[in-house]
């Protein structure tokens, strides 16, 4: 009882950090607010390692990932005719404000769903299983796949992965990670 | 605009619509980066409003906190 009780205080830390870290991301790309894009790359960075752990199980290097968004803005606006570079559309030389912590915590729509998931979903599922499992980045992955659309799923494309690979993947690196 | 007969097939929506995403992305780091200079040549938010085709008040809320550090 006394363990599960601090695991959720780790657990607390560690959604701090990621909210953080990508907000951080975010407005160093130049966004106002982190998308789920951002919360992935916010995993990645996380130090239990699960998160990218599952992109390698893929065979996918997890430092592509940050080059499968551009890459996947680059298509999109190829689609519609643009034949240009995209760190020219998506590289701001006008850097957004750092983060502060007044005021309320805000998100982009895709970030707001993948922590619903995250948080009502999946470790609600796990924890009921056991009760001192702690949040890993690659639960934060198995959120991302649940969506099946937006700027994280199409990087995940871009590099060859898709939602239910991923899901797959994520579920396995959570099975091995929480072995006793 | 006169042309919308030009404007991309949206017959393939999931495409259509993360074309609509980057655009977006594209035309908000257009047009912080245009206001950066504008403010840098001197020009006032009435200006600026006036060349967005918003009012002051709304250029200001919009744009003005990515320039505060900066400016």
């Amino acid at each position: 009882m006394f363990e599960t009780i601090r695991q959720r205080i780790r657990d607390m830390k560690t959604i701090k950090a990621l909210c953080f870290e990508a907000e951080k991301i975010a407005n160093a790309k130049g966004h106002k607010e982190p998308g789920a894009e951002h919360f992935v790359l916010s995993a990645l960075a996380l130090p239990d390692g699960t998160a990218r752990k599952v992109l390698a199980r893929l065979s996918a290097n997890p430092d592509q990932f940050e080059a499968a968004i551009t890459q996947q803005y680059e298509d999109a606006l190829r689609h519609v005719g643009f034949e240009l570079h995209a760190d020219a559309a998506v590289q701001p030389e006008v850097p957004m404000p750092l983060p502060t912590s007044t005021g309320p915590y805000k998100t982009q729509p895709s970030a707001q769903s993948l922590m619903h998931t995250l948080t009502r979903e999946i470790m609600v599922k796990y924890q009921k299983e056991n009760a001192a499992a702690p949040l890993l980045g690659a639960h934060v992955i198995l959120a991302a796949s649940a969506a099946q659309y937006g700027v994280a799923t199409r990087a995940f494309r871009a590099m060859g992965i898709d939602p239910s690979q991923l899901a797959d993947a994520a579920r396995a690196e959570i099975m091995v990670s929480q072995k006793p | 605009m006169s042309k919308l007969q030009t404007l991309p097939s949206p017959n393939d929506p999931a495409q259509a619509l993360a074309a609509v995403v980057a655009l977006r992305l594209m035309a908000d780091q257009l047009e912080r980066k245009a206001v950066a200079v504008a403010l840098a040549q001197g020009w006032s938010w009435s200006q600026i409003a006036e060349a967005l085709g918003v009012t002051k008040q709304a250029a200001h809320k919009r744009l003005a906190s990515a320039f505060t550090k900066s400016s």
